[in-house]
């Protein structure tokens, strides 16, 4: 065997990400810093009046704003839904526990422009089902604008986020609560545990390491999701539910710069590498304290 | 808790969950004016099987379809190709780099697609694959790589070194004994792979609503997506085609589940 067989192997896999993944992002700073605009690709150095632009943009912080609630609101939602499913999941009664673990996944496995257009359907303010049953119910006395008035857009867009996402934390919780050694249970009980107790002291602990990768992920995952704010409201109404991958579009596609677009993709990717950066320093405290 | 107790508990949470699919399918069986009247109805007396027709006439669906099939289909054999190759090199071979390389697969899962969109733009503009379902597959094929290269990877740790010498003094090139003997083996795991790769590129948004423009080049979410706010009056064909668009994954998923969850649990615990 030749040394040179392990790259050839990968050589394939390697041209084609760095073409479209790492490629891209260098481009990108070369463009943030030019006046460039869609019709026209010869753009002339500004420096960074770009970045200048989109910091003096009040819709820049109003969507920086808006994506942080969307993240970690929606993350943390989907992983406390998620747990309790699991948890649930997780007691055995029989067959009709593999039935609904399937129905309890079934969202995730759909395409999240068929979730964000459910959604929008269901939420319809005066032919959805969830206003009639309010109204009906007496809940409610007046039907709801839910993605048309911007104090419940937001909202609106990340319970649908919730509903897509949980599973995947259901999923990852449960195959973590079923390797909790059954011994550790046993000893709790010896000891007289509470029902809070075991599950304070020993299921919490256990899922220590799924959730320290759920987390963060979830979080990352859903600062970087386009499609269920573009699907259900495109960002309003008046830019109320507007978050940070939807305004490059806009920049880009509507207002047709192209710098200025770069120029926030940029801003978006240093936020996450913060974002990550203060993760892993917490992680790495903890660790040592 | 009683175990009559928690299996109606779990049912009853079963209902917010299924909502939103029962309220799309009840929608897609109605004829127009029930979709638009008030009080909204759950079965529609003049239940029809219309808005399912209707719809190939209102946008181009089939063609849609067809892209959405031969997207899906290019960009999953290609990565479980590429991915294939490369999870073999990382998990047989040492080399310099091999650790970095790991690392680097798993941090751009993090990329936000927002960070490359307009530079991807202007390349495939420049290559001539802008708006062409070939530009599209490959871009599918490398935002799928990485997480299909880490899976992969596993999945070859799990297949013993001895099986695999056995093959080599047998005689066997390395990549004979990755197709004879080793591939085999992996094949459930390989199976679960082309899932995850198919419903990725199946289902994304994105990139297909961004990279094409021409309606004989668009996917399937791309047609419902684009189309949710403009034609807000046909409900019931949008539902119908919504549906239509989520049977093979959910078929797909509901023949593979157990694979899929195990492979997936086991790449994100390990």
């Amino acid at each position: 065997m030749r040394r040179s067989t392990p790259y050839l192997l990968l050589l394939p896999a390697l041209v084609l990400t760095t073409l479209i993944l790492a490629f891209p992002l260098v481009q990108n700073i070369v463009n943030s810093l030019q006046d460039l605009s869609l019709m026209d690709d010869s753009g002339d150095w500004i420096g960074l009046g770009n970045y200048v632009e989109i910091f003096d943009d009040d819709l820049f912080w109003l969507s920086l704003r808006n994506t942080l609630v969307y993240a970690v609101a929606g993350t943390i939602l989907s992983l406390a839904i998620g747990l309790g499913f699991a948890m649930l999941l997780n007691m055995k009664v029989g067959s009709i526990g593999s039935t609904v673990e399937l129905l309890y996944t079934l969202p995730w496995v759909v395409s999240p422009v068929v979730a964000g257009f459910a959604w929008k359907w269901l939420l319809n303010d005066h032919f959805g089902i969830i206003n009639h049953w309010l109204v009906q119910s007496g809940l409610i006395a007046e039907e709801i604008t839910w993605l048309g008035s911007p104090e419940t857009a937001l909202g609106s867009v990340i319970a649908a986020r919730v509903w897509q996402f949980y599973p995947f934390a259901m999923v990852m919780f449960l195959a973590g609560l079923q390797s909790v050694p059954p011994v550790q249970y046993e000893a709790a009980d010896v000891d007289g545990a509470t029902t809070w107790q075991r599950f304070r002291y020993v299921t919490l602990p256990n899922l220590a390491a799924v959730t320290s990768i759920l987390l963060p992920l979830g979080i990352i995952w859903s600062f970087n999701d386009f499609n269920m704010v573009f699907v259900m409201t495109r960002g309003g109404p008046i830019n109320a539910s507007m978050v940070l991958p939807v305004l490059v579009r806009e920049y880009a596609f509507v207002e047709f710069d192209l710098g200025r677009s770069s120029a926030l993709s940029i801003v978006i990717f240093a936020l996450l590498i913060a974002l990550s950066t203060v993760y892993l320093v917490i992680i790495s405290r903890r660790r040592v304290a | 808790m009683k175990k009559v107790t928690i299996q109606a508990l779990m049912v009853v949470l079963a209902i917010p969950v299924m909502l939103p699919f029962l309220w799309m399918f009840s929608t897609s069986l109605k004829p127009l004016p029930e979709v638009n009247q008030y009080p909204p109805v759950w079965i529609s007396e003049n239940m029809t099987l219309d808005p399912y027709a209707d719809m190939f006439s209102f946008l181009p669906f089939a063609t849609y379809t067809l892209n959405s099939l031969f997207v899906a289909f290019l960009a999953t054999a290609l990565t479980l190709v590429f991915g294939g190759l490369a999870g073999f090199a990382l998990s047989r071979f040492r080399f310099r780099g091999k650790e970095v390389l790991l690392m680097i697969f798993l941090l751009s899962q993090m990329l936000p697609g927002a960070s490359v969109i307009i530079p991807l733009f202007q390349l495939l503009r420049l290559l001539g694959l802008y708006d062409s379902l070939l530009g599209l597959s490959l871009v599918h094929t490398s935002i799928l790589l990485p997480f299909v290269i880490w899976l992969l990877y596993g999945f070859f740790n799990t297949v013993p070194r001895e099986v695999e010498d056995a093959a080599l003094i047998d005689g066997c090139s390395p990549i004979g004994a990755l197709r004879r003997v080793i591939l085999p083996l992996i094949l459930p795991g390989l199976g679960a792979t082309a899932l995850f790769a198919f419903l990725g590129s199946w289902n994304e948004f994105f990139f297909a609503l961004l990279l094409t423009t021409s309606d004989s080049v668009r996917t399937i979410p791309v047609g419902i997506g684009l189309f949710v706010g403009e034609y807000q009056d046909v409900w019931n064909q949008m539902s119908a085609a919504a549906v239509l668009f989520s049977v093979p994954p959910l078929v797909l998923f509901m023949m593979m589940r157990k694979t899929f969850v195990k492979g997936l649990s086991a790449g994100a615990i390990r």
